[in-house]
């Protein structure tokens, strides 16, 4: 699998995503498909496709750019992202992330978290569990600072 | 950390949604679907909480067609030569995440290994196909209707098709006819008509709903053509009869039943035997009929049905066995495999 940072960096130059802008913050929200390719030696590298033709299975990419384009510093930065109902959550590879497994009311990393069965037999919380994911930057982000928050997805 | 999830499923409604959103279907989410991501923003400038941002992202999921044949059942279909209404299942289910129609032809293998081993040796007559209309996975006759394709199938629906034939009254014992069952997927979207054949979107992809071909080949198409099949096969479980005819003199008017022969006025006994051979079918109804040489006459009241033969000597039955207009006919009924029955007369040589 490749480096996802390293991708998103140049991904996010290359592709609009629906951008909203408030004030002091531009936020964009892009997803691409993750498809693995075969070369000719037979090695297998996944290569992140503009999301057009997407069906279940497929993985999926979602890509969070944030820019501070005001001239003051923004703090206690919180970016929740809900998951959409048919994507099931496949990671992040940010260890800033913190998942909800119940609609984002409780929050925690997904080894932490438990599911409650319908018939009372309880079970750590699987990736498909997820609902929510939320990054907590600790630190502020500067005028003219950018930066890229991400995680995998597959289309149920 | 313990999450209460069923405590908050009851004190909360929107968990309930959101908990219950989760599609569990194997075809996946439905074609055409939207994927809206929304991602929020909240921050503060100079300890100040500002408007959240959301940014959002809405991708279209296209439509994944596949679809299965499979057979209904791990064992051959045993039938009897000349049956009519020989019946093998097949199970068809629509793995796309949209409706589709399924287009379905059925084959004769010429030749070749049969799935459940042995060859295929001959080819059953006139097979067609019916759908399980009330839906037992059995086949019953004026019930289930004959069909050329499945109509509007909805995305992870299944439906049992069964192949009826009839087998040849040439088929013999041990012999194994295939059939192959293929499904194409075609489109859906009016009744009781049979769509065009689906497929995949050429060229580059367009932003609409475009379609991919995902079914895994089968055992007479290939990956990814819009079809899918599966082989059931039916073997012939027929008695292999034979039958034998042995006489003995058991008196002469010299010598009496001391080394008797066959002079005028003797009196000979014919033994007709039928062995079913092992591992054949059970043969049912068996009779006997012989029509006695005009150089004889029948000794009346000497026939016996359903006896055995033992060192060239038949022996036991019923005294039952008729004599009627120069023919003797004995009843044997059923006989199993490997089981000998006999039937036996006597007649005077003239």
């Amino acid at each position: 699998m490749i480096g996802l940072k390293q991708l998103l960096v140049l991904l996010a130059v290359l592709m609009p995503g629906t951008a909203s802008a408030a004030g002091n913050l531009a936020l964009a929200s892009t997803v691409f498909v993750e498809k693995a390719i075969s070369d000719r030696d037979g090695r297998v590298r996944m290569v992140l496709s503009e999301p057009k033709t997407v069906v279940p299975g497929d993985r999926l990419v979602f890509i969070l750019n944030y820019r501070n384009t005001s001239a003051a510093t923004a703090s206690h930065f919180v970016v929740t992202n809900p998951l959409p109902e048919a994507v099931s959550y496949q990671g992040t590879p940010d260890q800033r992330a913190l998942v909800s497994i119940d609609g984002g009311r409780v929050w925690g990393n997904l080894a932490a978290l438990k599911v409650v069965e319908r018939d009372g037999t309880v079970r750590g919380a699987r990736p498909e569990d997820v609902t929510h994911i939320r990054w907590t930057l600790n630190q502020p982000v500067p005028a003219g600072a950018k930066g890229t928050l991400s995680f995998r997805g597959v289309v149920r | 950390m313990r999450n209460k999830l069923k405590l908050l499923a009851t004190a909360s409604g929107v968990t309930v949604a959101v908990l219950g959103a989760t599609p569990a279907f194997a075809a996946g989410t439905a074609s055409g679907s939207s994927i809206v991501n929304n991602a929020t923003i909240n921050y503060q400038v100079g300890g100040i909480a500002q408007t959240a941002l959301v940014a959002s992202n809405t991708i279209t999921v296209d439509r994944k067609v596949n679809l299965t044949v499979a057979e209904l059942g791990t064992t051959t279909t045993s039938v009897s030569p000349g049956q009519t209404n020989a019946v093998t299942t097949f199970t068809v289910t629509n793995n796309s995440n949209a409706p589709i129609d399924i287009g379905l032809t059925v084959a004769q293998l010429t030749g070749g290994a049969a799935p459940h081993g042995g060859t295929d040796a001959f080819n059953v007559t006139a097979p067609a196909l019916f759908l399980d209309t009330n839906g037992n996975n059995t086949y019953d006759a004026g019930t289930d209707t004959a069909v050329s394709f499945l109509d509007e199938i909805a995305a992870d629906a299944a439906r049992t098709v069964f192949v009826v034939a009839t087998i040849p009254g040439t088929a013999t014992n041990g012999q194994i006819a295939a059939v192959s069952l293929t499904g194409q997927a075609r489109e859906a979207g009016v009744a009781a008509t049979q769509g065009a054949v689906i497929t995949a979107t050429a060229g580059a992809n367009t932003a609409g709903v475009d379609t991919v071909l995902a079914d895994v080949a089968g055992t007479d198409d290939a990956i990814t053509d819009g079809r899918h099949s599966a082989r059931d096969d039916y073997t012939v479980a027929a008695p292999v009869l034979t039958v034998a005819k042995i006489s003995r003199v058991i008196d002469d008017p010299i010598n009496g039943t001391t080394n008797p022969k066959m002079i005028p006025g003797a009196t000979v006994e014919y033994c007709i035997t039928v062995a079913n051979a092992v591992g054949a079918a059970a043969a049912s109804n068996v009779v006997i009929t012989d029509a006695i040489p005009a150089q004889t006459t029948y000794v009346t009241g000497s026939g016996w049905e359903g006896g055995t033969v033992a060192a060239a000597v038949c022996s036991g039955g019923t005294n039952t066995a008729t004599f009627a207009t120069g023919t003797f006919t004995g009843t044997l009924g059923a006989i199993a495999a490997g089981a000998t029955e006999t039937a036996y007369f006597r007649v005077t040589i003239n």
